[in-house]
């Protein structure tokens, strides 16, 4: 009710607003209609034409209803709109009015007194019968007829009069007529030209509204009220009908009452008296709204929703019962079918023909069929998973290509054979030309690195525990561990000064003096009678029961040298000053089993490897610097850098740890290439290169380049696999050492050989 | 396929050219019926055995399958040099030496010298007879060449390089009656091995050089007296040379330099002449360099990266030179134009090339001779890159070559296992023999 209130206002605002525009539109008539609607507010008596004025009372949609505020309410209502009717028949009324001033299409009747009947009647004025009183007799300027007017437009006349005379086409005036008429007569730009009448016609007012109302956008028709009032025809007090539409008598439903409803409502009843039907339902807290915020809580479950089941095919045509021909299976496929095993048939059904819906007989796998399906829904995963899609190529860092690191070992040159014995180590003279190595058998051999020739042999008793040149340029000599002792040994073809200087320093005419506390290791030298190069110069025996000097690594300058014995725990380590000729031992407790020692290239440190540390002490100082920890169970190689900032540890168990000594006790990288144990490491003094050899009888080689921006970590790249050592009672490559000068290799293998890999 | 064939023009630079015209040739054709077609073309008295060259590549298959290798359509016009086949070399003798051989000679006319590396001199006649077998120096010789002299036909000088710092200047004689050899001057110069002697065409100057990066030039008059003075003795060696003061009386003189040419960072591997007053040198530091030896000025420096090269011979009377590295090529130098083109051609070895010979000294032959550790003596022709036009293996197993010689179809090869004879005609024996008597 309240909506169709409010429709009514709007309309009511609408109307309202349409006659203010009107008013300001045509503000001379304005004044009237003013005039008017007072007089109509006084009354509606002097209406004298009778239309558009309502003779109903305003019936409302809601007049059935009964409630008296509302029937207040819709009296307020039909007064208004009487008076908005009242005000739209004026201005009907007013138009009209004008409009008869110019059409008289039908003659005004008057309504007089008959003297006769005296009932009221009406007179219409009598018809003229001259030319005014019929269309025919109008006066027409057009002479021509309803032809159309081109016909004319080369002829100086337009039709023919009464006598057949020519009717001459009336002067028009010139341009400047023309002109000066629309300077004269103000309404010249309201006025066209009419062929058919042939004279200037002033468009009327009527046109010049439709013009108006068409530049508007307005309805053309000046009559046309989108706004009409509703009229009641049916609905309103005495408009109702009385009388029925159709004359069929009235069904029974109308006014007996329905069986089923009071079945229904009596059960409804019976539940309320039962109690089973709470007829109030007591008020919950409920009514009052809670506020809670939805994303408060975690969503119900973490995995993705269930995937749905899959869905059944559609039947095709050979499910149907009564299949085209193509579809049936001959014998021979019914064979082939059966031999197949239930899985690999392409359908699990043998389509069948019926000539009747009603002959397929009952389908006898339907349990079997809905128990699988059950079977498939309840049981089958439908988790969807996620498969790892990695490109394994994109796994691998990307290293420059071994081609674009050249100069390194890849073939070997030639190989150098010791008779009998497995060779255990090589080394290399400072100046790279010569290479010694030595054997179990006790053998040292000397040969030229290039041809392999073997220039002089050393016949020593025991096994050859390691060799070593002395780094030093200007002197030429090594020093072989044999068991317990150490010899100093000059090679032959050794120009004259050096060998006076080296002799001069390994066996000086007067002996250094001798040093306050006595060691336990011996510097022996034989009378210069018995010089030769076939014997050592210089002879070190260290304390017995000390063992097998497993290792010599001489400190940069070549002056000290220290050695690794494998024996006792305690003093395996001596370090030994060949100027003094003294030795000493660094350490005088050390914990676990000293491996290898090695001097540090540059500053004053001594890296101590025991089984599965490194240790870095500063000789200097005496103290401790640092522990390395590898994570190898058994260190059984270690190098370092030539710049010193780095170590690498090779271990029995095949691991290759390169630790940057700057950064942490952790090793920077750990390769672990061999199949077998690591037996030796080996970095070249001067190109980036480094390789490790192992008992798998391989030799690998990297590219190790250690850059001096300490952002940038080193760049390891492995270069090739060098291969050609034969494996002999399970052990494989023993040492490596570097061609001082190039990169060339020599390999000391178990089986004998020594070879020599160049580039 | 019988009926393909395919347009071949023929050209040669052997002493048997054929008219330039086009031939139509089946391409199942291989080397024998080319070679038997040239052979009747020319109409040769005696059949020529050629072997065929082809874009640098020895034909070793059919025409059509190497067509198929390479690419080449059966329209294109293949152009096909030929050259004197080498026929396969035969071995003619060896000589089992107690040590390894370092250098073999095959100059003289009547007789094969080789030195070792127990420091022997040991001559051979053609029958096979050890006719001179001298100790000159105690440590391994390196090296060795003879002196050109005006001097009876059976007695020679002969410059040895040894590894004791010293070269020697010693004659010797070898008539069938006594051998004898006698050192006549110590050339004393070089810190550290020796590594090669060479003399000039005249014999008058010798050019060594050594592992401490020098290259030595000496004149080979004997000096009356000693040019360097003995080392001085301390005490225990002047006793013991107090006792032996009797040998030592005849003890060759000692012998300066005429010249030090120090240009080489590291070990000089050869130094050669070129001509009389050029000389040219390799080494480990990867440069071949030629040198104004009077002056003692290295003219030209021709630089490799990363190839420690072991021999050079030149060839072309010193126009270019051939070096072997330890990279396993021999590559073939331009001594006169710049250094960036100066690498002319390269050919691999399998393995590292220890030593290189040409047929005759500074030919222009396009033979040349290589030895190898790997124990294969190979015959190249530098018109073919890509492989060796012959091989053999001197000895049994990986025994190295460590040196050849290639003289009057002889190939010499010493090494490992001795000394190995084999004849391999080298290419125009004829040809190069002819322009030589013209």
């Amino acid at each position: 009710m309240a909506s169709v209130k409010a429709k009514k206002t709007s309309s009511k605002r609408k109307h309202d607003e349409d006659v203010a525009e009107e008013q300001t539109l045509h503000s001379a008539t304005a004044l009237e209609m003013l005039t008017d609607d007072e007089a109509c507010g006084d009354g509606d008596d002097d209406l004298s034409d009778g239309e558009a004025v309502d003779e109903f009372p305003e019936i409302d949609a809601n007049s059935d209803s009964d409630d008296d505020e509302v029937e207040a309410e819709e009296a307020d209502e039909e007064d208004e709109e009487d008076e908005e009717d009242e005000n739209e028949s004026e201005d009907d009324e007013d138009e009209l009015l004008t409009d008869d001033s110019e059409h008289h299409i039908f003659p005004k009747p008057k309504t007089i007194i008959s003297k006769i009947t005296g009932q009221p009647k009406r007179v219409y004025p009598e018809i003229e019968p001259d030319y005014d009183s019929d269309s025919s007799t109008e006066d027409a300027p057009n002479r021509v007829g309803d032809v159309p007017m081109h016909w004319y437009d080369d002829m100086p006349h337009i039709g023919y009069d009464m006598n057949g005379k020519q009717v001459l086409r009336p002067a028009h005036g010139d341009e400047l007529d023309k002109f000066l008429a629309t300077v004269d007569n103000p309404d010249s730009w309201t006025t066209a030209f009419d062929k058919k009448q042939q004279m200037e016609k002033p468009l009327t007012a009527e046109e010049l509204d439709i013009i108006q109302r068409l530049y508007a956008g307005e309805n053309p028709d000046a009559q046309y009220d989108p706004y009409e009032p509703m009229v009641e025809w049916f609905t309103g007090k005495g408009k109702e009908e009385i009388m029925p539409l159709s004359a069929a008598p009235e069904p029974k439903r109308r006014w007996v009452r329905s069986k089923w409803e009071k079945q229904k409502i009596m059960k409804i009843v019976r539940a309320i008296r039962q109690g089973r039907i709470v007829p109030n339902k007591p008020k919950t807290s409920s009514k009052t709204q809670e506020f809670y915020s939805i994303w408060s809580s975690e969503p119900s479950s973490v995995q993705p929703p269930p995937l749905p089941a899959p869905k059944r095919a559609l039947p095709t045509n050979a499910e149907s019962y009564n299949p085209p021909g193509e579809y049936l299976m001959t014998e021979e496929e019914k064979a082939e079918r059966e031999k197949l095993d239930a899985e690999d048939r392409e359908r699990d059904f043998v389509p069948q023909k019926y000539s009747a819906l009603r002959l397929v007989p009952a389908y006898d796998n339907f349990i079997k069929e809905r128990f699988s399906r059950q079977l498939d829904l309840y049981l089958a995963p439908r988790i969807q998973r996620v498969k790892l899609n990695i490109d394994p190529s994109s796994l691998i860092p990307k290293l420059p290509s071994p081609s674009s690191l050249r100069p390194f070992p890849n073939y070997r040159s030639l190989r150098f054979t010791h008779p009998k014995g497995r060779v255990r180590c090589v080394s290399i003279s400072p100046d790279g030309a010569w290479a010694i190595s030595g054997d179990d058998d006790g053998i040292v051999s000397l040969w030229e690195v290039n041809v392999g020739c073997e220039i002089k042999r050393w016949k020593f008793e025991g096994k050859i525990g390691a060799l070593e040149w002395c780094p030093r340029a200007d002197l030429s000599y090594f020093v072989v561990g044999i068991e317990e002792t150490i010899h100093f040994v000059i090679p032959p073809n050794v120009d004259a000064s050096i060998l006076a200087l080296t002799q001069s320093l390994l066996a000086p005419s007067t002996l250094p003096p001798a040093s306050g506390t006595p060691s336990a290791v011996k510097w022996t030298t034989p009378s210069t009678s018995a010089w030769s190069s076939e014997k050592p110069i210089l002879s070190l025996h260290l304390a017995p029961s000390s063992g097998v000097v497993t290792q010599l690594s001489w400190h940069k300058r070549g002056d000290y040298v220290a050695s690794v014995s494998s024996g006792g725990s305690q003093n395996s380590v001596w370090i030994h000053q060949i100027t003094r000729r003294y030795s000493q031992a660094p350490f005088k407790k050390i914990k676990g089993a000293v491996q290898l020692v090695l001097f540090h290239p540059t500053k004053p440190h001594f890296f101590v490897a025991t089984q599965q540390y490194v240790r870095l002490y500063n000789l200097a100082e005496q103290k401790l610097l640092k522990t390395l920890m590898p994570g190898i169970r058994w260190i059984s190689s270690m190098d370092v850098h030539p710049s010193g900032d780095h170590l690498i540890v090779g271990g029995y168990d095949r691991k290759l740890c390169w630790f940057d000594l700057e950064l942490s006790e952790k090793p920077y990288k750990v390769l672990r290439y061999h199949s077998r144990a690591i037996r030796s490491l080996s970095f070249h003094p001067t190109y980036p290169l480094f390789a490790s050899s192992s008992d798998d009888g391989s030799i690998q080689v990297f590219h190790a380049r250690v850059y001096n921006d300490l952002m940038t970590d080193p760049l390891i790249v492995p270069l090739k696999i060098l291969r050609g050592h034969q494996i002999t009672d399970g052990l494989g490559t023993l040492q490596l050492r570097w061609s001082p000068k190039h990169p060339w290799l020599a390999s000391a293998a178990a089986d004998g050989t020594v070879a020599v890999w160049c580039s | 396929m019988d009926s393909t064939t395919q347009s071949v023009v023929f050209t040669t630079q052997t002493p048997y050219p054929l008219p330039s015209q086009k031939f139509m040739i089946p391409t199942t054709w291989k080397r024998y019926h080319l070679s038997q077609l040239v052979n009747k073309a020319l109409d040769l008295a005696k059949p020529v055995p050629f072997d065929f060259l082809v874009k640098g590549e020895i034909l070793r298959t059919s025409i059509s399958e190497w067509c198929a290798e390479n690419g080449v359509g059966e329209e294109e016009t293949l152009e096909i040099e030929y050259i004197e086949s080498v026929l396969p070399p035969q071995r003619l003798s060896e000589f089992p030496h107690e040590s390894w051989v370092s250098a073999v000679l095959c100059e003289l006319p009547n007789h094969f010298l080789t030195v070792a590396y127990d420091g022997y001199l040991r001559a051979f006649d053609m029958s096979r007879n050890p006719v001179l077998n001298t100790l000159l120096h105690t440590s391994p010789i390196t090296s060795f060449c003879t002196v050109p002299s005006p001097s009876n036909d059976n007695t020679y000088t002969i410059a040895t390089a040894s590894q004791d710092l010293t070269a020697q200047i010693s004659q010797i004689s070898v008539e069938a009656s006594s051998t004898s050899s006698k050192p006549l001057a110590t050339l004393h110069l070089h810190t550290a091995p020796l590594s090669s002697v060479s003399s000039n065409a005249k014999g008058t100057q010798l050019l060594t050089s050594s592992w401490d990066g020098l290259v030595g030039l000496w004149d080979t008059t004997i000096p009356p007296t000693d040019e360097v003075p003995e080392p001085t003795l301390n005490e225990r060696e002047r006793k013991r040379r107090r006792k032996g003061d009797d040998a030592t009386t005849k003890k060759p003189k000692r012998k300066a330099p005429i010249n030090v040419l120090k240009s080489h960072i590291g070990r000089v591997s050869k130094a050669a002449w070129l001509n009389e007053k050029e000389g040219v040198s390799c080494g480990f530091d990867s440069t071949v360099r030629t040198w104004d030896v009077e002056n003692g000025l290295c003219t030209r420096t021709i630089a490799a990266s990363e190839k420690p090269f072991l021999d050079l011979v030149s060839r072309e009377n010193g126009q270019s030179a051939l070096v072997v590295s330890t990279d396993r090529t021999m590559t073939l130098y331009d001594l006169r134009s710049s250094q960036l083109s100066a690498a002319v051609a390269s050919f691999n070895h399998p393995s590292t090339p220890s030593c290189i010979a040409l047929p005759e000294s500074h030919t222009s032959s396009s033979q040349i001779v290589t030895g190898s550790y790997d124990g294969i003596v190979r015959i190249w022709d530098l018109r073919s890159n890509k492989a060796a036009i012959a091989t053999f293996k001197a000895w049994d197993g990986t025994k190295k070559v460590l040196a050849v010689d290639w003289r009057r179809g002889v190939v010499g090869v010493g090494g490992e296992g001795g000394l190995d004879l084999w004849k391999v005609a080298a290419e125009s024996d004829t040809g190069a023999g002819s322009k030589k008597s013209v």
